[in-house]
């Protein structure tokens, strides 16, 4: 329950309520006002002094000064007139009541109404300034475009006028040909006739300013020297696997992919204790296949066989090492073996594509003649044949087919 | 706020849209016209001439071709005649008079696959010596062109048999001081660089740059060999100074990383030869100036001369574009001004200023 105060003091002018209500201790920062029209409420607690003015009063110039133990509340009235007393004693509690709580929604209106045009105030503000950056940032840009514009501008006249420069030269260069022309007309020279003719055709010279070097064409151009003597140049490029161009990026991703295939390539078989002591390159079946390759054709023709096995131990499904191996068999008269590995040089060689024709080809004539060898010309001729489909232009083919008809032809009837 | 406007700026006179692509862009000397080359999208070639006047480019001329035409060159014919030499994607070198329609002056299949460069050297009144054109060709060869010998190349640079081949895609011509001495540059798609000596008829020097290389130009054709750049993919460019040779090392060279793309062409600016500019994969272009080092040689350890190289500073850029600027050209008559054309269709006239004040 708030002390009601009592002991305040009032004085008045003409135009002005001067209440000086004693603090009787309290501080200044604790001590609240609320101030409507017809209403003055001062509280500092546990104290409260509350006025129910008589007149009203202009609330937005009311003014309150606190210091020195005493709060002073100047209030300009609505009216000037005097005021016999300074509060409204008759009110009844109701009254009261209604008159505090207007008081008090008033006051709040009061304040919501202030913030409300300070924050529209704000926002004025901030949009002014971002309006004014905006221009003279524009005025910035726009006097860099104009500097560019002028540039642009003095350029093509510049232009322009070289343009025009070059035209007026020109048209000099072929009226002063004419005029050479007509001079020289007047007076004949054989050994001219030639150099009138290059004039002339000068003179047909379109304004595009050609014609200052025209001028030259009176003394005879400088000799060009010969062209050079045909020379080729050989040259080797860095080695690079792959087609695509050479970009530092994807230098490692490269290194990788061929890592991975020189890993595919390399032994999957078991036998990797046997294996141990081979070099690197050994293990290649490849490698071993060229190996292989080369014997064959210097004539060590089982130094050729072991190549291959190796090869083909390291990597059964290489089509091309049975069939070289076969070849080698048959050189060797091991002629089962070599049915036996152009056979499975032919089974590899499925499915029958044109791109293993040639492959096929070699492969059946190497099982064929291994067949004729042990005189079963008819499986023998059988082979050729289907190697005859495959490549019908050999003469070579064609002439080894028709000696084994022949022959079975022969036999045939000898043995009837 | 004065300070960033005095560098020089690149300011674009204007641009033309093509509806076509177009390859490669080049002035026609003496003259305020350029030549756009390119092809349709119906598989033909096709040359169009445009000439500027105030402030936009008029069609003067054009012409279409059996074949798309890759790049082209004034650099071998003399200023009475400026005859273009072209090279098409089906590895004809052919050489047009601008001003007649029809034949060509000069034909010649140099090449089996398309010819990817072009260069020549000993016209338009630079350089002594004989005019050479110089082709660089998917098929891996360099072959140089007298238009007097119209059957077989002065000069052939090949692999061997049964070698493999890469493709060489830019070449460019030098050290041509005189009537004798000419080099020739070739950059390939493997990183390598090889510079030929066609007086001896051999291979000069030669290095790998790790990246494909896109463009290599010396700084001027006609004097004694001063500084080459050489471009290439990933942003990176090259300048090597070729003043002196070293038996093992080479050439010195200072790099540059730019334009985060592959760098598609370098041009030295004709009236200063340490300005260049570089066109970007990403529509983009630099503007370098190369300052010397305080010594160009030194010795070193072996008591043999050895070049060093100087260093490069950006001037200006500029993006113009959103695709790669293919082909850049600077006007031999107005410093600054130069064309430029990119993979968007479209050929831009740009101005670059204050050039003499750096």
């Amino acid at each position: 329950m708030p002390l009601i105060v009592t002991d305040y003091s009032w004085t008045q002018t003409d135009s002005t309520v001067f209440i000086s209500v004693p603090l009787k201790g309290a501080r200044a920062e604790r001590v609240d006002f609320l101030s409507t029209e017809e209403y003055l409420k001062v509280h500092y607690p546990p104290y409260l002094f509350e006025a129910f003015l008589s007149e009203p009063v202009d609330e937005d110039r009311s003014t309150a000064k606190v210091g020195n133990g005493v709060a002073v509340i100047t209030l300009p009235k609505c009216s000037n007139a005097f005021w016999e007393h300074l509060v409204i004693t008759t009110y009844d509690k109701e009254k009261k009541k209604e008159v505090r709580e207007r008081a008090l929604l008033k006051y709040q209106e009061r304040l919501c109404s202030e913030s409300r045009s300070k924050a529209e105030k704000q926002q004025a503000e901030k949009k002014y300034a971002l309006e004014t950056m905006m221009k003279f940032e524009k005025e910035e840009r726009d006097r860099i475009v104009k500097r560019k514009e002028d540039e642009r501008e003095k350029t093509t006249a510049e232009l322009a006028a070289w343009q025009l420069s070059q035209r007026e030269a020109a048209e000099t260069e072929a009226r002063r040909k004419l005029q050479d022309q007509r001079d020289r007309q007047d007076k004949p020279k054989a050994p001219t006739g030639k150099q009138e003719k290059g004039c002339s055709e000068g003179a047909k010279v379109k304004l595009d300013g050609r014609g200052n070097s025209e001028a030259k064409s009176q003394k005879a151009p400088a000799p060009l020297p010969a062209p050079r003597r045909t020379a080729h140049i050989q040259v080797r490029f860095t080695p690079r696997v792959f087609p695509t161009a050479l970009r530092e990026s994807r230098v490692p991703e490269e290194e990788e992919w061929l890592q991975k295939q020189a890993e595919g390539r390399r032994a999957g078989n078991a036998d990797v204790e046997e294996l141990k002591d081979l070099r690197e390159e050994e293990r290649n079946p490849e490698w071993l296949k060229d190996k292989g390759d080369q014997c064959f054709a210097s004539g060590d023709f089982l130094g050729a066989v072991n190549a291959y096995n190796l090869a083909i131990r390291l990597h059964s499904k290489i089509p091309a090492l049975h069939s070289n191996r076969a070849a080698c068999h048959l050189k060797l008269k091991n002629l089962h073996k070599a049915i036996e590995d152009a056979s499975q040089a032919l089974d590899l060689l499925t499915p029958a594509v044109p791109a293993n024709a040639a492959a096929r080809a070699r492969a059946s004539v190497r099982r064929g003649s291994a067949f004729c060898q042990l005189q079963l010309y008819a499986e023998g001729l059988q082979d050729y044949q289907a190697a005859l489909k495959l490549d019908p232009h050999n003469a070579a083919l064609q002439a080894d087919t028709q000696t084994i008809r022949d022959i079975l032809q022969g036999s045939a009837t000898g043995t009837h | 706020m004065s300070s960033p406007l005095d560098k020089p700026q690149i300011i674009s006179h204007f641009q033309k849209s093509l509806n076509y692509t177009v390859f490669d862009s080049k002035w026609i000397p003496c003259s305020a016209k350029f030549v756009c080359l390119g092809n349709y999208a119906r598989g033909t070639g096709v040359m169009q001439i445009y000439e500027v006047q105030q402030g936009e480019a008029q069609l003067i001329k054009e012409q279409e071709f059996p074949k798309p035409i890759k790049c082209g060159t004034f650099g071998a014919t003399s200023l009475q005649q400026r005859h273009l030499a072209t090279g098409d994607f089906g590895g004809n070198l052919n050489i047009w008079n601008l001003e007649v329609s029809g034949t060509p002056v000069f034909s010649v299949k140099a090449h089996k696959e398309i010819i990817n460069s072009i260069d020549g050297v000993g016209g338009l009144g630079i350089g002594d010596g004989a005019p050479e054109i110089v082709t660089g060709s998917r098929d891996g060869t360099v072959k140089v062109w007298d238009t007097r010998q119209k059957d077989s190349p002065v000069a052939n640079m090949e692999p061997g048999e049964g070698e493999t081949k890469r493709d060489c895609w830019t070449v460019a011509l030098g050290h041509a001081f005189n009537d004798q001495d000419r080099c020739v540059c070739a950059g390939y798609d493997n990183g390598d660089i090889k510079l030929f000596d066609l007086r001896n008829m051999s291979l000069r020097w030669e290095t790998n740059i790790k990246n494909g290389v896109c463009c290599v130009e010396f700084d001027r054709k006609d004097i004694n060999m001063n500084k080459l750049v050489a471009t290439s993919l990933e942003g990176k460019f090259h300048v090597f100074d070729m003043r002196t040779q070293h038996p093992t090392k080479g050439f010195s060279s200072v790099s540059e990383k730019a334009h985060k793309s592959t760098i598609w062409q370098v041009k030295h600016l004709p009236q200063n030869r340490d300005i260049f500019m570089t066109t970007g994969g990403a529509g983009n272009l630099n503007l370098w100036k190369y300052e010397y080092p305080s010594q160009r040689s030194k010795t070193d350890s072996d008591d043999l001369a050895v070049g060093v190289a100087g260093s490069v500073t950006l001037l200006q850029n500029a993006t113009v574009s959103t695709q790669p600027i293919a082909s850049l050209d600077w006007s031999p008559d107005k410093k600054g001004l130069c064309v430029c054309s990119g993979f968007d269709q479209t050929v831009r006239v740009l101005i670059v200023t204050k050039l003499s004040q750096v």
